[in-house]
């Protein structure tokens, strides 16, 4: 389970004091598939980088009863000057996996062929995704927090994405952050609007998507 | 920071050794490649330039005060003077060239500061530690007391990495750091106590130079390597007070950096 108790996060930019979420209180089970809809700037990635606990709320805690991702999107988790076999072995060593299995495992799901022996910078985004995205799996995570940009990058990639997940769909969590109710639709099984600094639950997928399109 | 409050210290600290040593070998593959020399650089890199002012000077034939061999004079100062500018001048990058494996919770500030301090340290010991084996073999200088050789450059070490964590630090919310700690480092050589010896000093600069706390580790690290040939003045518990000091203030700045840090 993941819980968000009074989160608050606000940064100092240069416009001065600016808060980009404002209490935010929720669970997420085991199992669940939250898609999190919300427009541009309405700070989704800032919410996942604070359940990641790649950022510390500025008031208020999370509680994390179960192994968490990194935020899975364009930028981070990996190092760019070393090859993505390089990668695979650091991430290996660092969540202390095996390191044959786990480079066999990120070389076959990444399917970068032979630029996984060159250096990340040398990568497409498509490519750095499809790297990120099999570097988690090969950790092993109860729950995975997803920037749409990586379900919908490329559309096979995205369909062995969502098979990979809806394998592991009887004891992992996804969190998914999207600006698409379809890209939701497709992943989700439940929603929560992310609003004005505030997060809503929605039982009902189809009611958080009408009330999303709504507003 | 790495785990729930009250969570059992030896799991917690496996995981920093695990994580250290992973962050320490992509460091060495990002800073010396995979092809060629490789790794042998880590070593060279030291050797080459301590063995360079070594030589410049032996030929020079200028004698030094005290009848100290000139060799291993300017070699045992510039080396552990290498450790000490390698460690601060890396400090205000090592944050933002390692921000991105950030968004692995369990890898710390602390452990990225870590992992490049070592490796820096473990470079130079190995330099030095070529160095002392050749002119031991050549010229029979060998180090009366080790022990005390690696006595000052853990200390050195610890200083450094004190001072590198504040530097880092400071790169968090300013960029000053580290457009003038090159600059620093440079213009602070003469005071650092790398090439000179307290007891060529005058008694008023003496006690001037002994603030420094660097040069209670070149004087260590001489006393180590020359004994009583000649007199060193130096003061242990002084130089581990500087130690202490740096590390849990630079310790205390980068929890603090952590949580104003915005990936």
């Amino acid at each position: 389970m993941i819980a968000l108790r009074g989160v608050h996060k606000s940064y100092h930019t240069r416009l001065g004091h600016r808060e980009v979420l404002g209490g935010v209180d929720c669970v997420f089970r085991p199992g669940e598939q939250v898609g999190i809809l919300g427009r541009n700037g309405a700070g989704k990635s800032t919410l996942l980088r604070v359940v990641a606990g790649v950022e510390r709320p500025t008031r208020g805690r999370v509680e994390r009863g179960m192994t968490v991702s990194w935020p899975l999107g364009f930028a981070g988790a990996m190092h760019y000057s070393i090859s993505g076999a390089d990668n695979a072995r650091f991430i290996a060593r660092i969540y202390g996996k095996p390191l044959g299995p786990t480079l066999e495992f990120v070389e076959d799901f990444a399917e970068l062929g032979e630029y996984f022996g060159m250096p990340v910078r040398t990568y497409s985004s498509g490519m750095m995704m499809r790297l990120g995205f099999a570097l988690s799996l090969a950790v092993d995570f109860d729950c995975y927090l997803v920037d749409e940009v990586v379900a919908v990058g490329d559309t096979r990639f995205g369909e062995r994405c969502r098979k990979a997940l809806a394998e592991r769909r009887e004891r992992s969590a996804l969190l998914l952050v999207s600006h698409q109710a379809e890209t939701v639709r497709a992943f989700c099984t439940s929603a929560a609007i992310l609003h004005g600094g505030r997060l809503t639950r929605y039982d009902d997928l189809d009611q958080a998507i009408a009330q999303y399109e709504a507003g | 920071m790495r785990a729930a409050a009250g969570a059992p210290v030896l799991p917690a600290l496996r995981v920093q050794l695990r994580v250290v040593g992973a962050l320490t070998l992509r460091e060495l593959g990002t800073r010396f490649g995979r092809d060629n020399l490789g790794y042998i650089w880590l070593f060279l890199e030291p050797a080459l330039l301590g063995g360079a002012i070594g030589l410049v000077h032996h030929l020079s034939g200028h004698a030094l005060p005290g009848g100290v061999d000139v060799g291993t004079f300017w070699v045992i100062g510039y080396v552990p003077y290498y450790l000490l500018r390698g460690v601060l001048n890396r400090g205000p990058s090592a944050i933002a060239a390692n921000q991105s494996l950030l968004y692995h919770r369990h890898v710390t500030l602390l452990d990225i500061l870590l992992a490049r301090n070592l490796l820096e340290g473990a470079a130079t010991a190995g330099a030095l530690l070529g160095f002392a084996l050749f002119f031991g073999l050549v010229a029979g200088e060998w180090p009366r007391e080790p022990a005390k050789i690696v006595l000052g450059m853990l200390l050195m070490l610890g200083f450094a990495h004190g001072a590198a964590m504040l530097l880092a630090t400071g790169s968090v919310y300013s960029e000053i750091f580290d457009r003038v700690t090159h600059l620093f480092t440079y213009l602070s050589l003469p005071i650092t106590g790398a090439f000179f010896m307290v007891f060529w000093l005058p008694t008023e600069l003496q006690r001037a130079a002994l603030w420094v706390p660097t040069v209670h580790v070149f004087e260590l690290v001489r006393d180590g390597q020359y004994g009583t040939l000649v007199p060193t003045s130096y003061d242990v518990p002084y130089l581990l007070g500087w130690v202490a000091a740096l590390n849990l203030l630079g310790m205390a700045g980068l929890r603090r950096a952590r949580r104003d840090l915005a990936l």
